[in-house]
């Protein structure tokens, strides 16, 4: 059973899928600690490059120097005067301004102890290890795994738990880098303010990145820092602003912030007053969590993919050939998505948003558009005449089966009454409705002035709410009878002529035909007819739109028709998104429904096969 | 609705499509109770004899009578007689009860009685524990059944059956044709019953017609049409391997010969075709009309067809017993059983039998 031939039959119809798997779910655990570090370890330089332009600054200052700078680091650094024209020894060097000779401050940082998360690394290991002892398992035992959602929801499970540890540990690690910098920051500040500087140049010591130092009531005046945050410290109450230190949220991130209260030189004018230093720590002390999550994704979604190959990649034929189908199935399947999914989730997206066509502003606001639209009486209305019209698919399918059944044959008399029944179907719908509307016209149209050779009084076809949509209804059987009937025939001629023949012979008579062998017959094909003419007579327009514009009033007012003046002749994109969605609710429902009520039971349907 | 077996009798009937022939005058008695067989090859017509029987088609001319009635002017569904399709024509929708019971129902029947009479004939056939099933979920002998019920639950005078068995596989084939049988025997009804196949038509048959472009040639016992075929084409279509022909010609002397053979007597016309049956030819007689190569040997268990390179250009099959040692090869004295040889003249008749040559 398990004899060498055997087991080399094997191995030489393997592909190295499972390899591949082991390695997708190991990239991902890498990348993901990888994003983390990286976010950790740009925080790192940015907080030595900030305290060498810090102390940098602080040199300047008059009567500093190398003590300022000293204590500021807080004598964890070595500082020395590098060379000119190069650079100094260290990292991290600035250009202490114009001193002659040019001095250079070259600042040793303590070597940074790589504190690599403990609690991230090793599930990481021990998943790499177990994918990679599973792939090797998996090459001597040749079955393909029969649980590939089980592995890729544990697998994802693992990711997403990876992904999480490194999410906390490059939070908690940013928030130390944060709080230590604003201690710095501090440290400045108060030596700027010992060696007697100005709070503005207090503030130039301190204030990288961002900081301010003035009155934080104008809150205007903070301008070297984002808005949102100004905003959020002049919001503070003042007890904890004197306290010093702080966390402030905004912007989606986490900003430490912290405070000192600077005497003012005294002077006759202006009055000593009280500047407050906010420093802010750091912008990105907010976890690297949306890289993280995409990376995570990303790898749960490629390791499916190759679980979803995996049960293939033991029959190569298979594979290829699946492979193959996708490679053609792409170009429409990207265009599809591109051009269809992609709208149609936009305007989904455009429906929970007040989106104005001319104001660039469009502010969120929930099913705000939705509420609005479902207590609007005027969309109610637009929805009843939508489904008033409706009422004349039923109609047009009487007609068109029975013009089915009186036209069937082929002879050269009955293809000309075929043909000229098909044409209004093939004919742009405009052309039909410019030429019903004038057709119609109550004055002047062909209609009425026949109809008043005969002593009919004229009828206002299209100028009375109480006519117009049925005038509608009336031209859109004529529209879609024909079509209706091509169909109808193509189904009735599907229909074996042994059942009528053995029907004859039972002794059924002709409505009896008719009602046990051509109407089931018929069935789906009247099914068919039902739903897609359903749905068409609920997306309506052209007819509207050319004959009575919604009018008289808005007994014509369909629901496309709506939906299409909410969007561009009052511009509110937002509610005509909101308004498809719900037409396409109710689209859908009715589609359901028809399913539900008319297309019976499996063994029914089954009966045909 | 019993009124027992009915006779039904086509006189001069006749049927054209446009310019086509499809039935030429056909004259055609089948007896109260009796089983004829319609056979002939595709095209033949007979199909649409069957139709023109069922009232599914109007003939041209002539007069379609059963049971003593001219049916002309009655509609498929009041001529008392019932049809079983080829495709069985069951209707999909309808579960095996109601496709039984669709005859009765459109005529109006109760309830009550559609469902006995159902469940009788789902009793005979085999069908009670499928009847609330649909025709789809049926195996095809189970769906033949279903269509022979149809047929019979109406109790008609005449069974009509369209080539009903070329839908079932070869073993199936053989148990509904005897179970038609019994079905005939037990039943009594009349039944005219469709074919392509001779051997169904010799086998199921009491008696059979065999028709060619839209004419019947010969209706006859099996045995009639398998010995004395009328017709050169009843002939060669009744059996196989198919009779051995030579085509003879009047030489100066005033007789018919060809290859090896010259008949005895004068015959009144210069062509003719001998034809022997193969079983007709013997290998191991003490004397040989003619000498002849053995081409191939093909042994069938219970028989040998033994293909001879023969007189003239056609090529010649004997059947023999299997226990005659012959091979490929071999050459070979044949004798033919001169009392059962068939002479057709040059327009198909056939005009002599236990022929001598001399």
């Amino acid at each position: 059973m398990n004899g060498p031939v055997e087991r080399a039959r094997h191995r030489r119809g393997r592909t190295p899928l499972p390899a591949i798997a082991a390695a997708a779910t190991a990239l991902g655990l890498a990348a993901s600690l990888a994003v983390a570090a990286n976010a950790v370890g740009n925080a790192r330089d940015r907080a030595t490059g900030n305290d060498a332009r810090m102390a940098a600054a602080l040199w300047e200052l008059p009567g500093a120097g190398a003590q300022a700078v000293a204590q500021f680091l807080g004598n964890r650094v070595a500082i020395q005067a590098a060379e000119a024209g190069g650079r100094g020894p260290g990292e991290y060097g600035y250009e202490a301004g114009a001193l002659d000779p040019v001095v250079w401050i070259a600042i040793d940082p303590e070597p940074a102890s790589p504190s690599w998360p403990a609690g991230a690394t090793v599930p990481a290991l021990l998943a790499v290890l177990l994918m990679a002892a599973w792939a090797t398992r998996r090459r001597h035992h040749p079955p393909p795994p029969r649980y590939p959602a089980t592995t890729s929801i544990l697998t994802a499970a693992l990711l997403a738990l990876v992904a999480v540890a490194a999410a906390r540990w490059a939070d908690l690690e940013l928030e130390d880098l944060s709080a230590a910098h604003v201690s710095h920051a501090l440290d400045a500040a108060s030596i700027a303010s010992a060696t007697g500087a100005t709070p503005a140049t207090a503030a130039r010591v301190a204030g990288l990145p961002w900081a301010t130092a003035t009155a934080l009531d104008r809150p205007d005046q903070l301008w070297t820092m984002p808005r949102e945050v100004a905003r959020a410290i002049t919001a503070l109450p003042p007890d904890l602003r004197a306290a010093g230190a702080y966390t402030i949220q905004a912007n989606g991130a986490t900003y430490h912030a912290a405070h000192a209260t600077l005497p003012t030189a005294s002077g006759a004018a202006p009055p000593p007053t009280t500047l407050h230093l906010a420093f802010l720590g750091y912008q990105e002390t907010a976890a690297p969590t949306i890289p993280l999550a995409a990376t995570t994704t990303a790898t749960i979604l490629a390791l499916n993919l190759i679980l979803f190959l995996l049960p293939l990649s033991a029959r190569p034929r298979t594979l290829r050939r699946t492979l193959a189908a996708w490679s053609f199935l792409a170009p429409a399947a990207t265009l599809l998505l591109l051009f269809t999914f992609g709208p149609l989730l936009f305007s989904l997206w455009i429906s929970l948003h007040e989106w104005h066509l001319v104001d660039p502003a469009h502010p969120f606001t929930g099913l705000d558009n939705y509420r609005d639209i479902l207590l609007d009486a005027t969309w109610w209305s637009a929805i009843r005449n939508t489904a008033v019209f409706t009422l004349h698919v039923p109609a047009a399918m009487a007609v068109a089966l029975a013009l089915a059944l009186l036209t069937q044959g082929s002879r050269r008399a009955i293809r000309w009454a075929r043909l000229a029944l098909f044409l209004p179907g093939i004919t742009s719908v405009v052309a039909i409705a410019v030429v019903w509307k004038w057709l119609l016209n109550d004055g002047y149209g062909v209609v009425n002035q026949a109809l008043a050779r005969v002593g009919i009084g004229p009828v206002a076809w299209l100028t009375s709410p109480d006519t117009a949509l049925p005038s509608l209804m009336l031209i859109s059987v004529w529209m879609v009878v024909g079509y209706q009937m091509v169909v109808f025939q193509a189904g009735l001629a599907a229909i074996p002529r042994d059942w009528y023949d053995a029907a004859r012979v039972d002794g059924a008579g002709p409505l009896q035909r008719f009602r046990h062998i051509t109407l089931p017959g018929l069935r789906h094909t009247l099914f068919f007819v039902l739903v897609t003419s359903v749905i068409g007579s609920f997306q309506v327009f052209g007819l509207v739109y050319v004959m009575t514009e919604g009018g008289p009033l808005g007994a014509t007012d369909v629901a496309v028709y709506h939906i299409y003046r909410e969007a561009w002749e009052f511009l509110r994109f937002g509610n005509a998104a909101a308004m498809s969605w719900i037409l396409f609710a109710v689209v859908f429902a009715a589609t359901w429904l028809h399913f539900r009520l008319l297309e019976g039971r499996r063994d029914e349907r089954r009966a045909y096969a | 609705m019993t009124r027992g077996p009915q006779s039904v009798s086509l006189r001069g009937v006749e049927k054209r499509f446009g310019d086509t022939v499809a039935v030429a005058a056909v004259d055609l008695e089948v007896r109260p109770g009796e089983l004829m067989v319609l056979v002939g090859p595709s095209g033949c017509g007979k199909s649409t004899l069957l139709r023109l029987v069922a009232g599914l088609e109007e003939a041209s001319a002539g007069e379609v009578w059963i049971g003593g009635r001219c049916v002309d002017d009655v509609p498929p569904g009041d001529r008392d007689a019932a049809m079983v399709f080829q495709s069985y024509a069951l209707y999909p929708h309808m579960t095996v009860a109601q496709n039984l019971g669709f005859g009765l129902r459109v005529r109006g029947a109760g309830r009550a009685e559609i469902e006995t009479l159902v469940g009788e004939v789902a009793t005979v056939l085999g069908l009670s524990g499928l009847l609330s099933r649909r025709p789809g979920q049926l195996s095809g002998g189970q769906r033949q059944r279903v269509a022979l019920g149809r047929a019979m639950v109406r109790d008609p005078g005449v069974f009509l059956f369209d080539e009903p068995l070329s839908n079932l596989d070869a073993g199936l084939r053989l148990r509904t044709r005897d179970e038609i049988a019994a079905l005939h025997r037990r039943l009594g009804t009349t039944m005219i019953f469709v074919t392509h196949d001779q051997v169904e038509a010799l086998s199921l048959g009491e008696r059979v017609a065999v028709m060619d472009r839209g004419r019947v040639l010969q209706v006859g016992t099996p045995d009639e049409i398998y010995r004395r075929p009328v017709d050169l084409f009843v002939a060669g279509f009744v059996g196989s391997p198919a009779i051995n022909r030579l085509t003879l010609a009047r030489n100066s002397a005033g007789r018919l010969t060809g290859g090896p053979f010259r008949l005895a007597g004068i015959w009144p016309f210069d062509r003719a075709t001998l034809a022997v049956r193969p079983e007709d030819l013997a290998l191991d007689a003490p004397h040989a009309d003619f000498d002849a190569a053995v081409v191939r040997v093909e042994v069938l268990g219970s028989e040998q067809r033994v293909h001879l390179d023969g007189p003239g250009d056609a090529a010649w099959v004997a059947r023999v017993p299997p226990t005659l040692r012959v091979a490929a090869g071999d050459g070979i004295g044949v004798s033919v059983a001169w009392e059962r040889a068939h002479l057709f003249g040059p327009d198909g008749w056939r005009e002599g039998s236990a022929l001598r040559p001399s």
